[in-house]
């Protein structure tokens, strides 16, 4: 846990979850495990309040308890999972991925998911529901079948999960003192059997308009706690969440897939797309290489609207193994060929082509150039660089000390001679990728942190502006519901001064643009760190 | 008598120098003692040994070795012209100079083989420089190193750097000119092959270059004053590899094949890169200068960046 890592997970916490999450999380990540009581005595906070943050964290599966190192009969330790909370970034690219998948419905039940942590199916259908029929026009609702189905084919396709089940408290409670409490932290949700089964829910119905007026809201409340008290829907205690672990492999797929269409043309990229839909099931999360296919499924499983003729298939096949890039591989050769897509090999080459892209960005195409000769030829002199890159002597030198300065370039030193004499010494200059590609995920923490704190500043310098401008609009809108004249209308809207909604529409754009960048620059860390962790799990 | 005896002995060593010089001359690859003796068999091994020993010390004769034994050339009526009026020492100095050949030799070398003092040494080199025998050439590999070669030759591509140095200077433009030209003639030997909708196979096919194709191409442009070699536009080549616009393969090629070397041939494509410019770089922060200084409350701080502002209103 880097200190970037921890300051990017501060910030998370307190937009997503208020101050003192953030604090009771800050304190987890820096401790590593907590006992309760050394947590309040920390964080000097309520024993109430740390209790309710913890109930957040957990909820969120952002954090697991288990017994601690006094053995099952000693205090609960509250251990916080990192990598959790810095999915909260990637949250807008998890609900668009739905919502381009299974289009709006999909995109609420993630979005409805990932907000609460965990829901079950019928609460979540009958949310959606609502939601949905308070955007139609009037007259209209939402089938809760519909939603049931989305949220089906969000199973069916792994994107949901079933949240691991807990050991229940009664069992704790009645079995004797020593039955540990109820374990969560090892529990991988794949493991269950049931992970992807979908419970029977009897449920049936429209989604419910949501009135505007207030008692009407209260109202309606009552009614749907009331429905939901009286009609079991039969899938009580069994919580749904995000599969992340599914999400990144799609992304994953999906960079692939742009990566040949840039560097191939568009129909190479629909075969490799495919191919990585036909193994989606069959290989593991981790695995090197997809399943081998034949050439012979591909062309059945290519999409009809497509019109690749057998030969061309073979044609292109032949081109992705051939090509440079090593995207596809071939496995063998009955079944007119088998193939597989190198998924280890394919994010190695991404990551290098990010690295390869920072390097031209930040310091220039010449420098660049360099960078790409030292990953190509391994180790070279000085002399040699010159000589490859065709740069003259001084800037090379000059581009050389900078790279190296700034830690993207490596120098190793062998001595022919035991006293290390510079004479008599081979200079060697090299690129690691795998530590440059750490450094620079570290960067992009960094990155997305000063983008974080920037859109705080901005908004905190503008606050006063913000709530006026609010406080209008809910003026606007009373004044509208309760059918003001224009005249009226006008006058409230002249409020805000010309200067005033000028600096608002200046700070919307800030305020997006700091949002693209972040988005952004997450791209940057789910390529960095996919490729970190295919090559630890290649070791 | 004594005169006529006085007469026949200075006429005869000459004539027998006039003979060996023209017997050289009629071989011009040199003759060995056997072939003087063959010639002239009345004459005695001493004269002929003095008349041999006389053109040896005026210059005018070469002793050489080779697998037969000695072998006897006429020198080059110039170089002797020119090392004319000059004492040992300079003639040494040539001597090693010459040996070096469009090396070229530095002048401490000079001094090692000649064991002379440096400062002769110097006074030497300047006295030929002068006389326009020799001329000094400053090497690519060492500014500061001077080497010296006989004047009528052209230098060697390690002293001058080859086609892309002129005056020790290395040409970058001219290299980025050329870099974008070929660049320029892939991309568009590419764009033909993907327009003409042929199958993927000859689309490839059709977009690789050969080395001798880009060649040949730069060459028609004229945009080089010099002549470039067909591996100077590979290393060219090269450097777009490592730009990462261009792949090459090697195919075996029938010998005698345009373009081929030792049954090898290399081709060349321009191709598309496989990411656009990653998230990170189009935030400043993926290019701050002084992101590393950067912390929020200090003096460089994420809310009071310039850079950031800029690019915010930008």
């Amino acid at each position: 846990m880097t200190a970037q890592e921890v300051r990017l997970c501060g910030l998370l916490l307190q937009e997503h979850f208020g101050d003192v999450v953030e604090n009771v999380g800050t304190h987890l990540i820096r401790n590593g495990v907590l006992t309760l009581r050394a947590l309040a005595h920390e964080t000097k906070l309520a024993l109430d309040l740390v209790k309710k943050s913890l109930c957040v964290l957990v909820q969120h599966g952002m954090c697991t308890f288990g017994p601690g190192r006094r053995g099952p009969a000693g205090p609960v330790e509250y251990h916080i999972n990192c990598e959790h909370i810095l999915h909260m970034l990637r949250y807008p690219r998890y609900i668009y991925t739905a919502k381009s998948l299974y289009g709006d419905t999909g995109e609420l039940i993630v979005e409805e998911i990932l907000q609460r942590g965990q829901m079950t199916m019928s609460s979540t259908v009958k949310t959606v529901a609502d939601r949905l029929t308070h955007n139609m026009p009037e007259g209209q609702s939402m089938d809760y079948n519909e939603v049931v189905s989305a949220f089906s084919r969000l199973v069916e396709t792994h994107f949901l999960q079933r949240c691991p089940p807990m050991a229940s408290a009664e069992s704790s409670g009645t079995g004797s003192a020593e039955t540990p409490p109820a374990v969560t932290q090892p529990s991988n949700p794949e493991s269950h059997p049931d992970c992807y089964k979908l419970p029977y829910i009897s449920l049936s119905g429209h989604g419910k308009r949501r009135r505007s007026s207030e008692d009407g809201e209260a109202d309606q409340r009552a009614a749907k706690k009331a429905k939901t008290d009286s009609s079991e829907c039969g899938d009580e205690g069994i919580h749904w969440q995000v599969n992340f672990e599914r999400f990144h492999l799609h992304f994953r797929d999906q960079a692939i897939i742009s990566a040949v269409s840039c560097k191939l043309d568009q129909t190479s990229g629909e075969i490799v797309r495919t191919m990585l839909r036909m193994s989606e099931v069959t290989t593991s999360a981790n695995a090197a290489f997809t399943q081998a296919l034949s050439a012979n499924e591909i062309f059945r499983a290519l999409p009809s609207n497509y019109n690749i003729a057998r030969p061309i298939l073979d044609q292109y096949l032949t081109l992705l193994v051939d090509d440079p890039m090593e995207f596809v591989g071939k496995a063998g050769d009955s079944g007119g060929g088998m193939f597989v897509v190198n998924l280890h090999r394919a994010l190695a080459n991404l990551a290098r082509a990010t690295l390869e892209s920072v390097v031209q960005e930040r310091f220039g195409s010449r420098s660049a150039r360099i960078f790409r000769l030292l990953l190509r030829k391994r180790h070279l002199e000085q002399k040699q660089v010159e000589d490859f890159a065709m740069i003259p002597a001084k800037e090379a030198k000059e581009m050389l000390y900078t790279l190296l300065s700034e830690n993207l370039v490596q120098l190793q030193e062998i001595p022919k001679t035991p006293d290390h004499a510079p004479s008599r010494t081979f200079y060697l200059y090299a690129v690691n990728q795998l530590p440059t590609a750490r450094l620079l995920l570290q960067h992009c923490y960094k990155t997305v942190g000063n983008l974080i704190e920037r859109r705080l500043y901005e908004t905190k310098e503008n606050k006063r502006l913000l709530e006026k401008s609010q406080r209008i609009e809910a003026i606007l809108a009373s004044l509208q519901a309760t059918g003001a004249e224009a005249t009226q209308l006008t006058e409230v809207e002249e409020m805000i001064t010309a200067p005033e909604r000028q600096q608002l529409e200046s700070l919307r754009h800030h305020i997006n643009k700091l949002d693209s960048g972040e988005n952004q620059v997450d791209e940057t860390i789910f390529l960095l760190e996919s490729y970190i962790n295919s090559t630890q799990a290649s070791r | 008598m004594t005169e006529v005896k006085v007469k026949k002995e200075s006429t005869d060593p000459v004539d027998i120098e006039n003979r060996i010089k023209e017997l050289c001359q009629q071989f011009p690859h040199g003759i060995t003692d056997q072939v003087i003796q063959n010639d002239m068999p009345h004459v005695e091994a001493q004269q002929r040994a003095t008349a041999i020993n006389r053109l040896l010390s005026v210059g005018q004769l070469d002793l050489l070795r080779n697998s037969s034994g000695l072998l006897y050339r006429l020198k080059d009526t110039q170089s002797a012209s020119k090392v004319k009026g000059s004492d040992n020492q300079e003639k040494l100095v040539y001597q090693i100079i010459e040996d070096a050949g469009n090396k070229g030799i530095w002048s401490r070398d000079i001094r090692y083989k000649s064991n002379l003092p440096l400062t002769e040494i110097n006074k030497i080199l300047k006295n030929l420089e002068s006389k326009k025998l020799i001329k000094a050439v400053k090497s690519v590999a060492a500014s500061k190193k001077k080497v010296y070669m006989l004047y009528n030759l052209q230098p060697d591509r390690s002293v001058t750097g080859g086609a892309w140095y002129s005056d020790q200077d290395f040409e970058s433009e001219f290299v980025e000119a050329l870099n974008q030209q070929c660049f320029k003639f892939l991309q568009s030997k590419a764009e033909t092959a993907r327009d003409s909708k042929q199958s993927p196979m000859v689309q490839r096919n059709s977009s690789f270059a050969t080395s001798h194709e880009v060649w040949k191409y730069i060459c028609e442009l004229g945009i080089s004053k010099v002549d470039l070699s067909m591996e100077d536009i590979e290393t060219i080549l090269n450097t777009l590899i490592f730009d990462g616009k261009v792949e090459m393969t090697i195919i075996a090629a029938k010998e005698g094949t345009v373009g081929s070397v030792d049954g090898q041939m290399k081709l060349y494509r321009g191709v598309n890169p496989i990411i656009q410019p990653t998230g990170l770089v189009k935030t400043p922060c993926g290019l701050c200068p002084v992101f590393d200084d950067c912390h929020e409350g200090g003096e460089i701080s994420p809310s009071n960046c310039v850079y950031m502002a800029e690019w915010l209103d930008f």
